[in-house]
């Protein structure tokens, strides 16, 4: 199945990717952002806050939006 | 119903301003190849160049050369990957309308409100009161301005006005570390929010603005938060960086340049007031190299002093010793001329 996955965490690209049937938002999460802490990211599906056991549905549109990003002076 | 309307007509002009965008890009990609296309025959010419120097044994001018084409290199691979950027993510789709319309849905759930100033043409945003490391910064409005939207190649498009500035104190044009002048320097979120701009999601730009506006990067800040509110002089009150101040160490204060000095023999930072200058070569010193003349105890420098006597002293000493010296002169001559020195009664006596 495949869901729209936007990643404002690098380039800020959306696509579809494929996902396994009955995959879970923190899953999900964990598969693409390997080794960050959800709690340090806004994650909304369908532009909505779901709960971590959320399971994703055919053309879904989750976001990943980084809460902290560095800025800098020029 | 009306707010509805509203926001169909904020969607509307943001649909207006991202078709304009669409063309924008194609523009600004004719200009850079525009500008790429000069920059290589630039090179044929600098090739010319090299060549006549060569033929001539002209080894100032072909040097010449070689350092024109080493900056040429880096203008040219500045222009290749902004060009690069501009070619190589494809053509955006322009988002629908109801999409458009989800997107402030969305921001108005995210941020509280959102507001659409149709005079301006533009849409903002007000966040929360920021603090960064105990800073407090204050709310910031994130206002995006729709009519500079088509501009995204060459300016940022937005704004970020502090509601309750409370700025840097050695310059009042930073709101935030990293934000001067109402401009915010994106760092890492850069890419991101132009590709969220270009694909209409209106939503993620402001939360990722938002999320630069909560991160203090140290490495790269306007002005450091450490350095905040500054450091005001401990002699005149000039508020200034903390890199700018010069510390005494005798009354262990911070000054400013004005009001601090060095001392000429040790070289050691110290303020006006813990500095004396000498009365006699004008230079400053500090309390350590200072020295007192042993005659009159007046003040004086480690190189005007000799024999710790100051110049005044010696200066007196050596007129005394030459008044004495003619006083004694002065008596010898005054002795009767008829009464011979034993020395020439004795030569005298000798012959």
């Amino acid at each position: 199945m495949r869901v729209l996955y936007i990643d404002n965490d690098g380039g800020g690209f959306a696509d579809y990717v494929d996902v396994t049937e009955s995959i879970t938002v923190e899953q999900f999460f964990k598969d693409k952002m390997q080794g960050r802490k959800p709690d340090n990211y806004l994650i909304r599906v369908n532009r909505q806050p779901v709960p971590r056991d959320y399971v994703l549905q055919e053309n879904d549109r989750v976001t990943v939006t980084p809460t902290k990003i560095e800025g800098a002076s020029i | 119903m009306e707010d509805k309307k509203n926001l169909i007509r904020m969607a509307d002009k943001i649909q207006e301003a991202l078709i304009k965008l669409k063309h924008s890009r194609y523009l600004e990609l004719m200009r850079q190849l525009t500008s790429f296309a000069s920059k290589l025959q630039e090179f044929t010419a600098e090739s010319r160049k090299m060549g006549a120097s060569l033929v001539h044994g002209w080894f100032t001018a072909a040097e010449r050369c070689c350092s024109r084409t080493s900056r040429m290199l880096n203008d040219i691979s500045y222009s290749i990957s902004q060009i690069q950027q501009l070619t190589e993510s494809p053509q955006k789709k322009t988002p629908k309308l109801s999409l458009l319309v989800e997107e402030l849905n969305q921001v108005r759930e995210e941020f509280g409100n959102v507001d659409f100033d149709k005079a301006e043409s533009t849409v903002s945003v007000v966040t929360d009161p920021i603090t960064l490391d105990d800073v407090p910064l204050g709310p910031f409005r994130i206002q995006l301005e729709l009519d500079k939207l088509s501009e995204l190649y060459k300016d940022r498009p937005y704004r970020v006005i502090a509601l309750n500035p409370n700025p840097a104190a050695t310059d009042e044009e930073v709101t935030h570390p990293h934000v001067s002048g109402n401009k915010l320097c994106e760092g890492d979120g850069c890419v991101t929010i132009r590709a969220a701009l270009e694909e209409g999601r209106i939503c993620d730009f402001f939360t990722v603005v938002r999320s630069i506006l909560n991160t203090y990067n140290p490495d790269s800040p306007y002005v450091a938060l450490y350095d905040w509110n500054g450091e005001p002089c401990y002699d005149c009150g000039y508020v200034m960086s903390r890199e700018d101040t010069y510390y005494c160490y005798y009354c262990e204060h911070d000054f400013c340049s004005q009001c601090s000095t060095y001392c000429r023999f040790c070289e050691e930072t110290v303020c006006l007031g813990c500095s004396t200058e000498c009365p006699h070569c004008e230079e400053m010193v500090c309390q350590k190299c200072i020295r007192r003349c042993t005659e009159c105890e007046e003040l004086c420098c480690k190189s005007c002093l000799e024999e710790n006597i100051c110049p005044n002293c010696k200066e007196e000493m050596e007129k005394e010793n030459e008044e004495q010296e003619c006083k004694i002169a002065g008596t010898n001559q005054n002795r009767n001329p008829s009464q011979p020195d034993t020395s020439e009664a004795e030569i005298k006596l000798a012959s």
